[in-house]
């Protein structure tokens, strides 16, 4: 099946400091991919390339982009998309909702900007995508100030709001980082729902590897500008190529079971920080002389692709 | 539950807040409602609860950072619950704690060396030349180097401030540690080896912890006891491989279910409690839980709860479930 966006080669630098180096990913219809990785791995940044979100001082570069078979390359291509054919749910809901408006304008304004509606129709089409996303007082949410809603109440305001453009691809990044834990799951389940009610795709982005396997049918994990290990969700967790992605998994899993987690040494690298050619190999298990000084290469095995010079084939290890 | 030696005993310890709601009205906030909990030597308790259950607000109390309404708090069989002035500052130096935001809780202008050194310097009266040999002594300790005394906190990754965090907490030889989400900021390979140096320090120096937590992974893997707050009522405790096992309280299972699991082939089960957690100023008389909770009865809602042991130390406040 081809990919609903595929990107290839993105590279994005700020202020001359190389934060993406080389991105390849691609959203299949219908799926919700999963971007896992550390703080400066990138994940947030790729997403703000796909929507022309990037900071003022950014620089990006792709050698492939493309949503629907649409050519994305031209930033004007990526703007018009931006709320019409892909959704953005932010991380904090509180803070992406202006504090002076009742929320119920902010999503009808949405709503007469992206599809042309008037008042009447856009408080009305409101009001039923605040059902949509399981509200069951939408007349009381519609009124109130975002500072009057809890942060769960908050987070399904602004999934109405990335709905309101009818997207073909919804990206969320972080959107239960900071809520409680019961909050967290049915905020996952109504994303996922409303993905699959629309026969939109999603990408979610997220640290916490419970979330994806939770809700995700692949996960790209990234390092350092890069995505190092890409596979179905049920592989990655059976036995991730990468050494790095392994590891992670190995980590939360026996955290989970009560057991002592394996040490990753070191710490993540920072942007501008000299890196080996492949940037985990100084923290690396597995890694050779040739790490430091050869481009890791492809490796597709058992559903996956990795980068990487000694993957992983034997499963989670170890234990 | 009291032990001669406990390394903390909290006996029906309450914190009432007086809130203004608007003219003249008042109204009471009972953050803290009668919690009686103790930790054993080189022990550690987990208290986990969401945001609003009187987590923090009990190490608050603990640590006498905050004045209690009612109740007593024994550090090593001595009642500090009135202590004041010089007789408390000796105190506060068996008594530490390890911040979630390493970055925020130590000073920007303060050297690395300087910080850590703080607590001798305050509770042993050492000067800085004195403090220097174990200062660096407890950096390598955390896994610093000696050299890192020289440095800012600005220099530092998020890891290393807290090591540095962990430092300043450890150098007094502390009975009690309060850990407040410690790794909750951390990166994942490095959350890991915060964990590991925690509990590798516990052994050492037979330290008691307060692990204060809403991430139910970690408490599985560092806590030895655990106690599950809900609006500032304390709904389970017991040994924490007791309750992962089989909870009992409803809202301990409902926190347990929603808890995503890294494992594809286990799903969360999203819908157990009904609505959101109100605010401890609209709780029912009797079970917190009341209104949200699926096996709740009539009875519930003006039946206070107390926990009761069903053995081996695990204790329930649910009639129903005992």
């Amino acid at each position: 099946m081809s990919a609903l966006l595929e990107v290839r080669g993105l590279e994005v630098s700020i202020a001359g400091l190389p934060i993406l180096r080389g991105v390849d990913m691609e959203v299949k219809p219908g799926e919700i991919l999963g971007v896992v990785g550390e703080t400066g791995a990138g994940k947030s940044m790729t997403a703000r390339s796909v929507l022309d979100l990037l900071p003022a001082k950014a620089t990006a570069s792709f050698a492939t982009c493309t949503f629907a078979g649409q050519d994305f390359i031209p930033p004007k291509a990526r703007q018009e998309a931006r709320g019409h054919r892909i959704g953005f749910v932010p991380q904090r809901p509180r803070g992406s909702l202006n504090p002076v408006f009742r929320v119920g304008n902010q999503l009808s304004a949405t709503l007469r900007r992206l599809r042309d509606m008037g008042r009447r129709e856009a408080r009305g089409e409101a009001l039923d995508l605040l059902r949509s996303v399981r509200i069951t007082d939408p007349e009381r949410v519609y009124r109130s100030f975002p500072h009057e809603l809890s942060g769960g109440m908050c987070q399904r305001v602004c999934i109405a709001i990335a709905l309101a453009g009818e997207p073909e691809l919804i990206i969320a990044d972080e959107p239960t980082t900071g809520l409680d834990v019961t909050i967290q799951a049915e905020i996952l389940r109504l994303l996922g729902e409303v993905i699959s009610e629309r026969n939109a795709a999603g990408m979610l982005i997220t640290h916490d590897l419970g979330v994806v396997a939770d809700v995700c049918d692949r996960v790209a994990v990234m390092y350092a500008g890069r995505v190092v290990n890409v596979g179905a969700t049920a592989e990655i967790y059976r036995g991730a190529l990468h050494p790095y992605a392994n590891r992670l998994v190995s980590i939360a899993t026996s955290l989970d079971s009560g057991g002592t987690p394996r040490e990753v040494p070191g710490r993540v690298p920072n942007p501008g920080d000299h890196l080996a050619a492949c940037a985990f190999a100084p923290r690396c298990f597995r890694a050779g002389p040739g790490c430091f000084d050869r481009e890791p290469p492809l490796v597709n095995q058992s559903g996956q692709v990795a980068f990487c010079h000694h993957p992983v084939t034997a499963g989670v290890v170890p234990r | 539950m009291t032990g001669a030696a406990d390394t903390l005993a909290i006996r029906d310890l309450t914190k009432v807040f007086r809130i203004k709601t608007g003219g003249f009205r008042h109204a009471d906030l009972k953050a803290v409602d009668d919690v009686t909990l103790s930790i054993p030597p080189g022990r550690t308790l987990a208290v986990v609860g969401e945001s609003g259950s009187g987590k923090t607000t009990l190490a608050r109390l603990i640590l006498r950072l905050l004045e209690p309404t009612r109740g007593t708090v024994l550090l090593e069989d001595t009642d500090i619950t009135a202590m004041e002035g010089a007789e408390l500052e000796d105190v506060r130096g068996r008594m530490q704690i390890v911040f979630q935001d390493p970055y925020d809780s130590l000073s920007p202008w303060q050297t690395v060396g300087r910080t850590v050194a703080e607590p001798l310097l305050l509770h042993d009266g050492l000067t800085m030349k004195q403090a220097s040999g174990r200062v660096a002594d407890m950096l390598e300790r955390v896994g610093l180097s000696p050299e890192h005394a020289r440095r800012y906190p600005h220099e530092l990754s998020g890891g290393q401030a807290q090591r540095v965090g962990i430092a300043r907490a450890m150098i007094t030889r502390p009975a009690l540690v309060v850990l407040d989400e410690p790794t909750s900021s951390l990166d994942m390979s490095v959350q890991s080896q915060i964990l590991l140096l925690l509990q590798s320090l516990q052994e050492e120096m037979d330290i008691s912890y307060l692990f204060i937590s809403h991430d139910l992974s970690v408490v599985r893997y560092i806590a030895h006891d655990l106690a599950v707050m809900y609006l500032g009522k304390v709904v389970e405790s017991g040994p924490a491989a007791e309750i992962f096992a089989s909870p009992r309280h409803p809202y301990t299972e409902a926190l347990l279910r929603a808890a995503p699991r890294p494992d594809p082939a286990h799903k969360t089960d999203h819908v157990y409690l009904v609505g959101e957690q109100p605010s401890a100023l609209d709780r029912a008389p009797g079970c917190p839980l009341y209104g949200r909770c699926p096996i709740s009865e009539d009875v519930c809602a003006d039946t206070p709860q107390e926990l009761v042991d069903i053995g081996a130390q695990h204790r329930v406040a649910c009639w129903k479930r005992i």
